[in-house]
């Protein structure tokens, strides 16, 4: 792909300078400086306040690039991208120790992203953390692009296995945190995470895997379950109810922790503080209190925005200024930027012509 | 821990048994093997790999979707997972064989143990006759279906000494240690001719089969029919190039599959000499592909679908026939 020259898109504010987009890190870098590290901030640390607006900052991010990105791919999944972007934050931004440069870091935690689909917030993050270039994002789900509607470990660095089909990526995270522990104590004491939608709990392999996960107390597994309330094509409590959740996963031998507001970025810091740094003996579930579009109104708790990106240009702006009213401006974003975001959408056109006029209207 | 009895290792003719011995033995000298098992250890072979390595045996109940899963997991951390359970379940994972390992070209190896008819009477829902259909289009997959014991340990050393996934066809009764001729070695993704008296007729064989297809070779000869039998213990990769030289030197071929004659062995062979523009005629020696397998006595089962070295015969006989009518 011709990303430089198909990427001409930077524009001007009104002071006539060059604002380009893409350069998001005149807004925002990694809070911490060496990712392959962690460090635990407690309330009292004086970097405490610094390092929850450092989080939603890029949780911001997160959403407003993954708008740009759907819009371009006519693609995407951004119910369940917006109400996992506070913990990918947090995830990506305190928790989690990787190393861009080299994805596959023998000494790397483990993420695996169960709910394949809602693969749009990833791909931000991970190139927010320098993994492939922004402009990339572009071509989310182009032909040839490396970034595939459901993601392709094989192609994209930073992913850690295939995917696609819900209810398998829970057993395989059992089978890795094994797999480390059967490593040896000396081995980084890695953490495997695994986030899963709360629609995916009907699967029964994710019960198999949490039966796996108890009987061998593999307490070095974290399973967080994204329990935003809406499933592809209705209400989780309606379409097949997951209820009581807590309870089902307490007698699953898990360790479980509910929050308050899975969009909470402080309550996500303070919670996984606690969890990475002590060992019960068991693996951990987290069920997030989320909802599915957050902060975009028109999408929230909305099936019909599970599967579906913004399909025009205008549309996709009105979302992006509603994310900067809500979050951009308190967080000082300057409103050029969502503007500018919006005018360097292009919806990326078939790399092939279509010879026998077939028509396929965008999911 | 369960005590299960051991067979004699210099007695047991059992692929199983001798399966549980080798991947023992692999074991011993690789510290990255381990074997995952969904409840059917003592069925299947694996507990003579958990005699000698308890430690590398994980359990995983009865749930063989979530057994591929964890297998999946074990791989990437650079374990050698062998996860074993009856072929006939793969139709139970084969979303997660497809999507979480092959997608991902995974470092797994597979060993579907009973498969096809013979299951000790285990009935339709155990037997395995109709997978082919599918595995055979996973993509980033070997598979392999050995027809006698020095074969299987041979496969399976080279399974675990070749990076990839792939998945091992297993029988459950008594094989001889060597069908071919002294000094065999299996080559991946290579058949073998296994018995060569002449160009009247070509027998295309895999996995247990061969056996059969010796026997009608013998009764044959004794009738003056010179049979070649290839033996294709690789079934993906397929050896077309062995296929067509068998095609190009004998009016007609009969393939022979501890499978059905549809998706397999048969089909194989069929698109491939389709391809070429080989116009011999290609009848199959396989169960039925619209028919559960009913519970029965081997004898009973291979009588039913037509599967003995005489049904070979016939086939063999009505095919010349017919060619030559028609020459």
């Amino acid at each position: 792909m011709k990303e430089e020259t198909r990427m001409d898109q930077s524009t001007m504010n009104k002071k006539g300078q060059k604002l380009d987009p893409m350069e998001a890190l005149k807004f925002w870098t990694p809070f911490r400086k060496n990712t392959t590290r962690r460090y635990d901030i407690l309330p009292f640390h004086e970097d405490y306040q610094q390092l929850i607006k450092n989080t939603e900052v890029l949780a911001y991010m997160i959403r407003s690039y993954s708008v740009w990105e759907m819009t371009c791919g006519a693609l995407g999944h951004p119910g369940g991208s917006f109400s996992e972007a506070e913990f990918i934050s947090v995830l990506y931004n305190y928790l989690l120790r990787f190393d861009p440069g080299d994805p596959k870091w023998p000494m790397r935690d483990v993420f695996y992203l169960s709910k394949c689909h809602a693969c749009p917030a990833q791909y931000t993050v991970l190139a927010l953390f320098g993994y492939f270039p922004l402009q990339k994002l572009k071509y989310y789900g182009a032909w040839d692009s490396g970034l595939e509607s459901h993601p392709d470990w094989l192609v994209t660095p930073g992913i850690e296995i295939s995917g696609g089909s819900l209810g398998q990526i829970p057993g395989v995270a059992v089978g890795r945190a094994m797999a480390i522990r059967r490593n040896g104590p000396d081995h980084n004491d890695r953490i495997v995470y695994a986030l899963l939608g709360d629609g995916e709990c009907n699967e029964g392999t994710v019960w198999e895997a949490f039966m796996a996960a108890g009987h061998y107390k593999l307490d070095n597994l974290i399973f967080v379950i994204d329990y935003n309330k809406v499933q592809a094509k209705g209400f989780v409590n309606l379409d097949m109810s997951i209820e009581p959740l807590a309870d089902k996963l307490k007698a699953f031998n898990l360790d479980v922790f509910e929050t308050q507001n899975g969009h909470d970025v402080s309550e996500l810091i303070d919670l996984f503080t606690k969890i990475v740094v002590q060992r019960r003996g068991k693996p951990t579930a987290v069920i997030l209190n989320t909802i599915k579009g957050k902060k975009v109104r028109e999408a929230q708790l909305n099936p019909n925005w599970h599967t579906s990106a913004p399909r025009s240009i205008d549309a996709a702006g009105m979302w992006l200024e509603e994310l900067w009213d809500q979050d951009g401006r308190r967080l000082g974003i300057p409103k050029e930027f969502p503007e500018a975001l919006t005018r360097a959408i292009e919806i990326v056109p078939p790399y092939h012509d279509n010879p026998d006029k077939i028509e396929d209207r965008q999911a | 821990m369960a005590q299960f009895i051991l067979p004699d290792r210099n007695k047991t003719k059992e692929m199983r048994y001798q399966m549980g011995y080798t991947l023992a033995d692999l074991a011993s000298g690789n510290d990255r093997i381990v074997a995952l098992d969904a409840d059917l250890r003592s069925s299947t072979g694996l507990h003579i790999f958990q005699y000698y390595h308890p430690d590398k045996l994980i359990t995983c109940g009865i749930a063989e979707q979530n057994m591929i899963s964890m297998a999946a997991g074990l791989s990437q951390e650079g374990y050698i997972p062998f996860p074993c359970t009856f072929d006939a379940f793969c139709r139970r994972y084969m979303d997660q064989l497809y999507v979480t390992v092959a997608y991902s070209n995974l470092n797994l190896k597979i060993l579907g143990a009973y498969v096809g008819l013979f299951t000790g009477k285990a009935g339709a829902t155990h037997q395995s006759d109709k997978e082919l259909g599918l595995l055979l289009r996973i993509p980033n997959m070997t598979i392999i279906e050995p027809g006698c014991n020095l074969e299987m340990q041979q496969a399976l050393r080279c399974g675990m000494e070749t990076e990839g996934l792939f998945y091992f066809r297993i029988v459950r009764c008594e094989v001889e240690h060597n069908e071919l001729f002294d000094g065999y070695e299996f080559k991946l993704g290579k058949g073998v001719t296994a018995y060569d008296e002449g160009a009247d007729i070509g027998m295309v064989c895999t996995g247990y089969m061969i056996k059969t297809a010796k026997i009608a070779a013998e009764k044959l000869k004794k009738k003056g029919i010179r049979v070649r039998v290839d033996h294709h213990p690789t079934l993906k990769p397929f050896d077309r190039e062995l296929l067509f030289d068998l095609a190009s030197k004998v009016p007609a071929i009969i393939t022979l599959e501890n499978h059905c004659t549809s998706g397999g062995l048969y089909s194989l062979a069929a698109e491939a000499l389709a391809e070429k523009g080989v116009g011999v005629p290609v009848r199959a020696i396989g169960s039925d592909p619209e028919d559960f397998i009913h519970t029965g006595h081997v004898n009973d089962l291979l009588f039913r679908y037509k599967m003995t070295s005489e049904n070979v015969v016939e086939r063999a006989e009505e095919v010349l026939r017919e060619t030559h009518a028609r020459g």
